[in-house]
């Protein structure tokens, strides 16, 4: 290809070339008779002939890359496939020249718009020499969950001057997923009013919310009164509190919403990102009390990972987290209708969405209440993301916002433990919000 | 027993409830969200932050591709630009000395506007001196702007409605009196004049380079040899053009001499020729200059070259 030196170049060639017969002056068609040998002999040895656009046969053509480039090939090796958001993975780039010819190459390995280079560069010019081969490391950080592609590798090979250039896009993928970043939690004061029975129950042998006494403790601030064991109190002159086994495992249905509407806001800043970030560390909580913990994933479809206990259990959440798509309109009642002949009354119920463009919301939560099922709405407010990137005024932003409250307000009376989670504020406390403590 | 209250509290009075929320973080609304609030303006436009910026290129720029003129900031230059800059010093003069030579005021348009040698003399200085003195500023700031004019200027000095022979403003060193001395000034002018275009192009591409390198933006394997091979090219590629732009400049020598072989009569007409003297001789010497080229190209010989290149040794 010419680049724009050489089409300028050559275009002042022709110029001055038609100028000096017409001005009868030697001079400049002696210039532009320099000029064109320079670019000739740009083009005759810049390792490719491209400016030969005719006469090529059929048999000779070497494809787009032309010869220089058809003996580089390069092979990618990432060290992890799976990351957590704000991770760091390390790609190593080995490029490879099959020919007797060295060559100063430029390459670009192209990483996602989203990933930012932490060290080294995915960008480097190069001299190549005859049967070699070099590694290339950097390392991208991964702000962002999702599944991601790194590749393909451009390669660009050009005359000394800059004059000509030639492109080969070598199509080398690795794949890898980034799952979304998880809060630790301490407590998520959930529980099930219905122990899950089946046989061979788990026996859990943690202190938790249940009816068979654990073991006794000292009185801390926020204890219940109804807990205090008065005479353990009258022994020790301590207020001491009775401390219950964990009832059986519970099942927890967790609710995504990846509407198209859950996308609004910054890209790391949006509904989305936060009600993914929120699944993923109920998941990993849920799953660790040994809980059976199941997803749902709404916006064009809905997608589920059906209950079931263990880590494993909460990669496959992961995985599917890490996919979520902001598509779609499905309505929560859709959903709803869909799940509830398939989970055990009393089940609590994590719905995480910004409860915006949905008429349903009322009905499908008051159907899961009807049926006596704990649900707990985290919404985080898109109207919030929104005003902190300016791009709602305040009177808009009021508008919408007690129109938000009103609903919240709705929900809250149909006995829906909800919570409005500012973008600053840590999912413990948005779901100590929603709980009411 | 409850215990009785510290005294301390009995002091309080019953509206005072500070005491409430001693030890404890009391939230209203994101703190960004009322720095926000307090800077917006209560009207409904959109504000001017919340559209992106599109730049859209304008006629010329779509055509080229991108800016007519890149505007770089450039890191302080180092040891490499700092040698290019002074290389591009060293032709710049010499390039403005030879120009003034080889550019006589006579057929130049100021020549034909004034009508008389001082004032066209004066004016032809004057381009040649700016030609100069923007491609100085132009190198040393690294602004492709000022390099730009200094082309620009370079070349209108050149363009001068010329005789047939080659006509010189200072004849120092009595050039006239040998047309092969005349002939090799002039390629010098114009290998000169390419060779300028070049270097100062080379300053801007390895100012770009150098601070991408700088900023992490690029990684550069095996600087020195790439550099090398830059310089290298500068050596080679003048010399060949060089010697290719004389070879066509002495067609009026060439072509008698191949004639000489089967009629020296009319190899001596040849010589005499004023068409093979004047510019049409230059022209024509370039037209089989090119023919030649084209031939090349058209037997695909670069390709075969490379291939073969490529494959020496497997």
């Amino acid at each position: 290809m010419w680049s724009r030196k050489s089409a300028l170049l050559g275009s002042l060639a022709v110029s001055m070339y038609l100028m000096g017969l017409t001005l009868r002056n030697s001079q400049l068609v002696t210039v532009a008779v320099v000029i064109f040998v320079f670019l000739t002999y740009a083009a005759l040895f810049s390792g490719h002939a491209d400016v030969a656009a005719s006469g090529r046969r059929m048999d000779e053509w070497m494809g787009e890359e032309g010869v220089a480039l058809s003996n580089v090939s390069a092979m990618r090796k990432l060290s992890t496939a799976r990351v957590f958001e704000d991770g760091e993975v390390e790609i190593t780039l080995r490029m490879q020249n099959h020919s007797a010819l060295p060559k100063i190459l430029e390459v670009r390995d192209r990483v996602p718009e989203v990933m930012r280079i932490k060290q080294g560069a995915n960008y480097i010019l190069m001299e190549l020499g005859p049967r070699r081969e070099t590694f290339i490391e950097y390392t991208v950080e991964c702000p962002l969950r999702g599944f991601y592609s790194v590749g393909p590798v451009a390669v660009r090979v050009q005359d000394t001057f800059g004059m000509f250039h030639k492109e080969k896009e070598l199509h080398v993928y690795d794949d890898f997923l980034v799952f979304p970043k998880m809060e630790d939690l301490k407590d998520t004061f959930v529980k099930s009013k219905v122990p899950k029975i089946f046989t061979g129950a788990v026996n859990i042998r943690q202190p938790g919310p249940g009816s068979e006494f654990y073991s006794l403790r000292e009185y801390f601030d926020g204890d219940s009164f109804r807990s205090i064991n008065w005479n353990a109190y009258a022994r020790s002159g301590k207020l001491m509190v009775n401390e219950r086994e964990r009832d059986a495992v519970s099942d927890i249905i967790l609710i995504v919403d990846s509407r198209a509407i859950a996308e609004t806001g910054p890209v790391s800043r949006n509904a989305l990102v936060y009600s993914t970030r929120a699944a993923a560390s109920l998941a990993r909580f849920f799953l660790s009390r040994r809980d059976s913990v199941g997803l749902i994933v709404y916006g064009d479809e809905v997608v589920s990972v059906d209950r079931d206990t263990g880590k494993k259990q909460l990669y496959v959440i992961l995985t599917k987290l890490a996919g979520a798509m902001a598509r779609g309109n499905t309505p929560l009642q859709v959903v709803v209708n869909r799940i509830l002949p398939h989970i055990n009354r009393g089940s609590p119920i994590i719905v995480m969405s910004n409860l915006e463009q949905d008429p349903t919301i009322v009905n499908a939560l008051r159907d899961f209440r009807a049926r006596n099922f704990d649900v707990t709405v985290l919404s985080p407010s898109s109207l919030e993301f929104e005003f902190d990137a300016r791009r709602i005024d305040r009177t808009g932003f009021e508008v919408m916002k007690t129109e938000r409250d009103i609903l919240i307000s709705e929900l809250r009376g149909m006995g829906v433990n909800i919570m409005d989670w500012e973008p600053d504020m840590l999912l413990s406390t948005a779901l100590a919000g929603a709980r009411g403590f | 027993m409850a215990a009785a209250p510290p005294p301390m509290a009995r002091k309080q009075s019953r509206s005072d409830t500070s005491h409430l929320y001693d030890g404890k973080v009391v939230r209203s609304a994101a703190p960004s969200r009322k720095k926000a609030a307090g800077k917006m303006k209560s009207g409904t436009e959109v504000p001017d932050d919340a559209v992106p910026e599109v730049h859209i290129p304008g006629f010329i720029e779509a055509l080229l591709g991108g800016p007519v003129v890149p505007k770089h900031k450039f890191l302080p230059a180092d040891r490499m630009v700092q040698t290019l800059q002074l290389g591009a010093y060293a032709m710049l003069i010499s390039l403005g000395v030879i120009t003034w030579i080889v550019t006589p005021p006579q057929g130049t348009f100021w020549f034909w506007i004034f009508g008389s040698v001082g004032g066209a003399t004066l004016l032809q200085s004057m381009v040649i001196l700016s030609a100069t003195g923007t491609g100085f500023w132009g190198t040393m700031s690294r602004d492709p702007r000022w390099l730009l004019a200094s082309y620009f200027l370079f070349i209108l000095a050149a363009m001068r409605f010329a005789s047939s022979k080659v006509a010189l403003s200072n004849d120092w060193f009595d050039l006239q009196q040998n047309p092969w001395l005349e002939t090799a000034l002039i390629v010098i002018y114009a290998v000169l004049l390419v060779m300028y275009f070049e270097l100062t192009n080379g300053v801007i591409r390895f100012s770009m380079l150098d601070t991408s390198i700088r900023t992490n933006e690029v990684y550069v394997m095996n600087v020195k040899r790439i550099i090398s091979k830059y310089h290298r090219s500068l050596m080679i590629n003048p010399a060949i053009a060089g010697a290719l732009a004389a070879s066509v400049l002495s067609i009026n020598t060439i072509i008698p001499a191949v004639v000489n072989l089967f009629s020296s009569e009319t190899a001596v007409r040849m010589e005499e020729s004023v068409e093979l003297i004047s510019v049409y001789g230059v022209a024509m010497g370039s037209l089989f200059v090119f023919l030649m080229v084209g031939l090349m190209f058209a037997v695909n010989l670069p390709l075969r070259m490379q291939k073969w290149r490529e494959n020496r040794n497997t």
